[in-house]
């Protein structure tokens, strides 16, 4: 770190990008698909039909079996969590935790008889909202990586900025016929300022969702310890109840849920219910977020014997707690319409390509002159590019292609689904470092663009009532197979534009003959980054 | 009222970034094969910042001061996005594209305007 203010921000910003690069690559996708993490979801689960909003009398009655299921199975757990069916989800959701370290238990019900529910097991979008955050790692681990991974994201953003002498002359400019190094900084630049808003916004979000987590010394110091105490003034959740250690009866569910589907006009979501048999059983209704940016689950604590009010929790924060839910609603933007949606989707999309182009300028920027030998840094920088960029998308697609061909009744098939995501990633990564690097990215991008197309037609095959093959099927399945085409397409052009790229002459006439040499691609990401592809710079 | 207030975002955005990008004497000579004057550049700046700044103010009237600026930095990133794509790689249809913005933000925004 030598020199000028900016030639030093410019080492800070090359190394802090490089060494989170594909963490942070892997963060951007899922955290984009993730804006369409209940559609996913839903696509993943073929069996469920979409169907009106149940009333309170229905919610009463399925919270009933519900309970009845609960007492039967899991009669030892110290919580209860029943997600109340939904239109887009029209099950019971049924989770318990017995003991703390013990995975919980999960089943899922039909709400109108109580038996268990004919869907496949999968954890549909869930698995990539939860890689967003914690990378299949064990919760704690994962949110500290990604934490840290987004602290120096911000480092390298705020960095990049003050290297960027002329943010504002070149905001619009995006040369993609010059040297691969000059388009793909161009690419870069553009990717970045235009959506940088967003970034500096997702980025910042990010980490205060988890804030908490990361320093919790404000908290610790004002409650004296108490983060209970936070978490119920910041409404996250209701007070809590330690249990009595006298047994009382459970007063009937049905009445607490129409009491609470009464109170608000908001749909009710899931209850929590706590220390059940006990003498300080409590039920806890959540309700869906009303429209706004922030982010707050209005609440209702009931007690379990009498069916009393406890507490309810609904708005009327104070601004600090104000000011951190709409940061967590801004980072999950569950106030977007379907158009809003559209436009967080590509600024997301946009995070995905600067970060690529960035990783790929890295070994753009080192790559050998003639004469030169490659370095294996160089050569491991290229191959991990390849098996992020293609690799990823890949993966995504790989289980998306499980969750359709794997046999609906398949022990742990959850779990297969995830094995194949990272199979297929883990081949992804480790086939480029065999691989001439030009022919490495041709062959990653034409597999994932394959693969995209071979879930459509899996969707298309497996599934009898998809649009395409029966009259009022759900449009749904049209969206997911449609956007699956767009990036099949976008994958096979870049993959060809791999094969076809040549230098451009005029600057590399004496070197265009030398034995072909890296190159690097867009990700599907970049539509935008449609441009040569680089074989010397 | 969402998709209109949408609509008019992008257009203006459109529209605004477009006359920006002309004010820029790279970006005016790879379109119009000349140099801008001065007093032309003066003019794009001036409509360029004052759509920006009707967009601001439809999508705050129209959304709420919540969630109107996220809407109006989302359509901004939307709009420079395509007009990136468009400026390189058909950069002809730039300004025929930009005056169509203009038109496609004041339809919705006439009705906007009507209904309140």
């Amino acid at each position: 770190m030598k020199g000028s203010f900016r030639q030093s921000m410019a080492w800070l910003h090359m190394w802090s990008g490089l060494i989170v690069g594909w963490v942070l690559f892997a963060i951007f996708v899922t955290g984009t698909a993730s804006y369409y993490r209940a559609d996913i979801s839903r696509w993943m689960r073929p069996e469920l039909v979409r169907v009106e909003p149940t009333d309170g009398a229905g919610l009463a009655a399925s919270a009933e079996r519900a309970v009845t299921y609960l007492k039967e199975h899991a009669p030892k757990a110290r919580t209860w969590f029943i997600g109340l069916p939904q239109p887009d989800h029209p099950v019971l959701d049924l989770f318990w935790r017995t003991r703390p370290g013990e995975p919980p238990g999960h089943v899922t019900l039909d709400p109108k008889t109580g038996a268990e529910a004919a869907v496949r097991d999968t954890k549909g979008g869930d698995f990539l909202y939860r890689f967003h955050f914690e990378l299949h790692m064990p919760p704690l681990w994962g949110r500290w990586v990604v934490g840290i991974c987004a602290m120096i994201m911000l480092v390298a953003l705020i960095s990049g900025i003050v290297i960027h002498k002329r943010i504002f002359a070149d905001f619009f400019t995006f040369r993609r016929d010059k040297a691969p190094r000059r388009s793909f900084l161009d690419a870069h630049n553009v990717t970045g300022v235009l959506a940088l808003p967003f970034h500096l916004m997702i980025t910042y979000t990010g980490i205060i969702t988890l804030a908490t987590l990361y320093m919790p010394w404000g908290v610790t110091t004002a409650y004296k310890g108490d983060s209970q105490a936070f978490f119920v003034e910041a409404n996250w959740i209701t007070t809590p109840r330690k249990p009595a250690g006298r047994t009382a009866e459970m007063a009937p569910i049905g009445p607490i849920v129409e009491r609470a589907v009464a109170t608000w006009s908001e749909p009710l979501e899931r209850l929590t219910i706590s220390n059940h048999g006990d003498a300080n059983a409590t039920v806890v209704a959540v309700f869906e977020e009303p429209h706004g940016l922030s982010h707050e689950h209005p609440q209702i604590a009931f007690d379990g014997v009498s069916g009393e009010i406890l507490e309810t929790r609904n708005g009327g924060l104070k601004p600090a707690a104000k000011t951190f839910t709409t940061m967590t609603g801004l980072h999950e933007a569950h106030f977007a319409g379907p158009a809003l949606r559209i436009l967080f989707f590509l600024c997301g999309l946009m995070g995905c390509a600067m970060v690529a182009t960035g990783i790929v300028l890295w070994s753009l920027a080192r790559l050998p002159k003639p004469g030169e030998r490659s370095f294996p840094g160089l050569r491991l920088v290229q191959a991990l590019n390849v098996g992020s960029i293609a690799g990823l998308p890949a993966a995504v697609a790989v289980y998306f292609l499980a969750n359709r061909l794997l046999p609906v009744d398949l022990a742990g098939r959850e779990d297969w689904e995830i094995r194949a995501f990272f199979g297929a990633w883990i081949l992804a990564a480790l086939v480029p470092l065999a691989r001439p690097q030009r022919r490495a990215w041709c062959e990653g991008l034409a597999a994932v663009a394959v693969l995209c197309l071979a879930v459509v037609a899996a969707d298309i095959l497996t599934i009898p009532g998809h649009p395409l093959r029966a009259s009022g099927g759900d449009p749904l399945f049209l969206w997911f197979d449609g956007s699956m085409l767009v990036l099949a397409a976008l994958f096979a052009v870049a993959s060809r534009k791999v094969r076809r790229y040549e230098a451009p002459r005029r600057e590399r006439s004496a070197r265009s003959e030398r034995a072909p040499a890296p190159s690097s691609v867009p990700s599907p990401a970049r539509s935008p980054a449609r441009h040569t592809e680089p074989t010397h710079a | 009222m969402t998709p209109l207030v949408l609509a008019v975002n992008l257009g203006l955005s459109f529209a605004g970034l477009t006359a920006l990008c002309l004010s820029l004497n790279r970006h005016h000579s790879e379109i119009f094969d000349r140099r801008a004057e001065r007093r032309a550049v003066l003019r794009l700046r001036a409509f360029g910042w004052a759509a920006l700044a009707v967009s601001l103010f439809v999508a705050g009237a129209w959304e709420g001061w919540a969630f109107g600026p996220v809407q109006w930095f989302g359509a901004l990133t939307g709009a420079a996005v395509g007009l990136v794509l468009l400026l390189s790689y058909r950069p002809r249809y730039v300004a025929p594209a930009a005056l169509t913005a203009l038109l496609v933000a004041a339809v919705p925004l006439a009705v906007l305007a009507a209904a309140s």
